[in-house]
């Protein structure tokens, strides 16, 4: 594998957003229109309390990916209500094209005391051709379960042969911090499937392997068909800190699969890794995958998360 | 018809109990496992509160005498499960637990608590195993068995295991929404159902059983189902969404009957039971639990403050 960076092509910064939001462009995730590329972040807004609030945002962008067209004015997925999962952010999003409509999983996030929060999937339907979506219901698709017991995040959900996948997350342990005081989270990667989009089965297994160690943390799957096989990038870091020191940080790993089962962890061919300067010198995150003008492009965050924007890789065909 | 109950008086206290830190106050949702020369019951309990003011709940058991249900036997050593890890769904409580033999095991559901920052809890469904006659149960695993969807968005708490026909019926209370009354979080629950083959899988039916009475906001908890006289009866309690921790709108016992399980009949008139002029039960009456033992049907409940001073036990004496 092989990627060309073609640098930044959005800095959250540089514009006005709706709900108050003024930094960050995490977790850039595709919709394709004939003409424009529309691309959903999460973004943030702060609240008085100095507590953050993560709200989903879009822009489209022509398919040269230069020239940025329209930015969403309106908030395109409220938080949910009083005590609900989602209550305090939406954080990430993923989008996928079904029918005349359009689905939205999000991961809705909900304050804790011992921890600092909850997580669970839910799913928002847009009939507006992705402008707006209205939850379809209070609670989540995806939730927690007897061995995946928090922290169930990071849906990725495509439809090959007929059937739903979702690749997503869920937490294993909250370990001792010696950074912060609050506990630190592990999470892995895990499977489901679905008939219908809504109503899934989990796997039940953690399906790639870890690296670096038990307690690495693997997050934002994100999977395409390409030349005969299934090709998974995700990003993964040590569960402490990982904030400000680089070499602890996120980056991008790889596997593949020929069955949507087995899958074999090759991060050697990745093919994609921080650059020596600028705004993803020390951190790669939030990959997403995605097909448009006969080619396969890979947009990610850099730095801090993707605090000043993200950026475009194009694949290079052997 | 009709039920009439004969109260018989306070069972258990646990504030009488000395040498246990985590069993001062409270024993609420008793849960009978009958035995040959006892009767084993389940209930909740707490340790003093923190600080704060904030409660931890635990799980526990008192034996009763068979032959007389006055007569305390034993009270468990430590509670019957431990609470749960950091960010697990029942770091925080254990209550309340309901439970059934399966072979030789006992099966407990149970309500974890957690913690949360704009609301004081949340509460999920757990599921442990006893391998010694309900003694000391293992959970199956670090996670709920029964937690949230999209209509059933939180709270999920008061199971009650059922077996009819071969099929595990769970009767339990979701969280419908909080709603503010002078700026404290309160949640609003309605009882509902779910039914598996196995204890484990679950396929819940997506709605209220019971239709809401007082107020749309009622509060619904504790749905006790027993098959008695070719019926299948539902003893529940019921409160008022706002100011229900003192008597004027705190909770009474309702009841609802069905021949199938499925469709239910609300007739709060044929409870037969309410609360006492003065005594441990004259401000509210709450938790029925409603078991047959030696052909004679009775129930344990909750008198006020939900079970602080302990639960009571009354007798049928008619059904018609």
């Amino acid at each position: 594998m092989k990627w060309k960076k073609l640098g930044k092509i959005f800095d959250p910064t540089e514009h006005k957003l709706p709900n108050n939001c003024f930094e960050f462009a995490k977790s850039p995730q595709t919709l394709i229109f004939e003409n424009f590329v529309r691309i959903y972040f999460s973004t943030i807004e702060k609240e008085s309390t100095g507590k953050f609030l993560s709200h989903i945002a879009f822009i489209d962008i022509d398919k040269n990916f230069k020239n940025i067209i329209n930015i969403s004015k309106e908030t395109v997925i409220k938080l949910g209500n009083l005590g609900c999962f989602d209550e305090h952010g939406i954080f990430p999003v993923n989008i996928l094209r079904n029918g005349d409509k359009v689905f939205a999983y999000t991961t809705g996030w909900s304050r804790r005391v011992s921890v600092s929060v909850e997580t669970s999937v839910g799913l928002a339907i847009s009939e507006d051709n992705g402008l707006t979506f209205n939850k379809i219901g209070d609670g989540p698709i995806l939730t927690s379960s007897l061995h995946e017991p928090f922290l169930v995040c990071d849906a990725f959900v495509i439809k090959f042969n007929n059937s739903y996948h979702m690749w997503y997350i869920f937490g294993t342990r909250w370990v001792e911090n010696t950074i912060d005081t609050i506990p630190a989270r592990v999470y892995k990667i895990g499977h489901a499937t679905s008939n219908d989009g809504i109503s899934w089965q989990k796997e039940g297994k953690q399906i790639i392997s870890d690296k670096l160690n038990s307690d690495e943390c693997q997050a934002l799957p994100t999977v395409i068909y390409h030349n005969s096989k299934y090709h998974m990038f995700f990003c993964y870091r040590q569960p402490i800190d990982f904030r400000k020191n680089s070499n602890r940080a996120y980056r991008i790993g790889y596997a593949y699969s020929v069955d949507l089962v087995n899958w074999i962890r090759d991060d050697e061919n990745v093919g994609i890794d921080v650059s020596k300067e600028g705004w993803d010198s020390e951190m790669l995150c939030y990959p997403h995958v995605f097909h448009c003008n006969n080619k396969v492009y890979l947009l990610y965050n850099g730095n801090e998360f993707g605090r000043n924007g993200f950026g475009l890789a194009v694949f290079e065909e052997n | 018809m009709e039920f009439k109950w004969k109260k018989l008086g306070l069972v258990f206290n646990p504030t009488e109990i000395k040498d246990r830190n985590w069993l001062k106050e409270f024993a609420q949702a008793p849960s009978v496992l009958v035995f040959d020369k006892f009767i084993r019951v389940y209930f909740s309990c707490r340790s003093k509160p923190d600080q704060n003011g904030q409660y931890v709940s635990y799980s526990a058991y008192v034996d009763l005498n068979r032959n007389n249900l006055f007569e305390i036997i034993d009270v468990s050593k430590k509670p019957i499960l431990e609470l749960g890890k950091t960010g697990t769904f029942d770091e925080f409580g254990t209550y309340p637990t309901s439970v059934i033999r399966n072979g030789n095991e006992v099966f407990a559901y149970y309500g974890g608590w957690t913690r949360c920052e704009s609301v004081p809890f949340n509460v999920a469904i757990g599921l442990a195993m006893s391998k010694d006659n309900g003694v000391t149960f293992t959970k199956l695993g670090d996670g709920p068995v029964f937690s949230y969807s999209l209509n059933e968005p939180f709270v999920l708490s008061g199971p009650k295991i059922r077996r009819f026909d071969n099929k595990f019926y769970l009767f339990y209370i979701a969280g419908r929404k909080w709603i503010l009354d002078n700026g404290k979080p309160e949640p609003v629950y309605k009882i509902r159902m779910a039914i598996s083959d196995d204890g484990i899988k679950w396929i819940k039916q997506n709605r209220d059983l019971i239709e809401s009475r007082i107020e749309e906001n009622e509060a619904q908890a504790s749905p006790d189902v027993i098959y008695y006289n070719n019926k299948f009866h539902m003893f529940f309690c019921y409160r008022y969404s706002t100011n229900y921790r003192g008597k004027e709108n705190g909770y009474r016992i309702g009841y609802a009957y069905s021949d199938d399980l499925m469709n239910w009949h609300r007739d709060d008139s044929q409870t037969g039971i309410d609360i006492s002029k003065e005594g441990w039960d004259s401000e509210m009456i709450s938790y029925p639990h409603v078991f047959e033992l030696d052909n004679k049907v009775y129930m344990f409940y909750l008198g006020n403050q939900v079970g602080k001073y302990g639960f009571g036990l009354a007798q049928l004496e008619s059904y018609k």
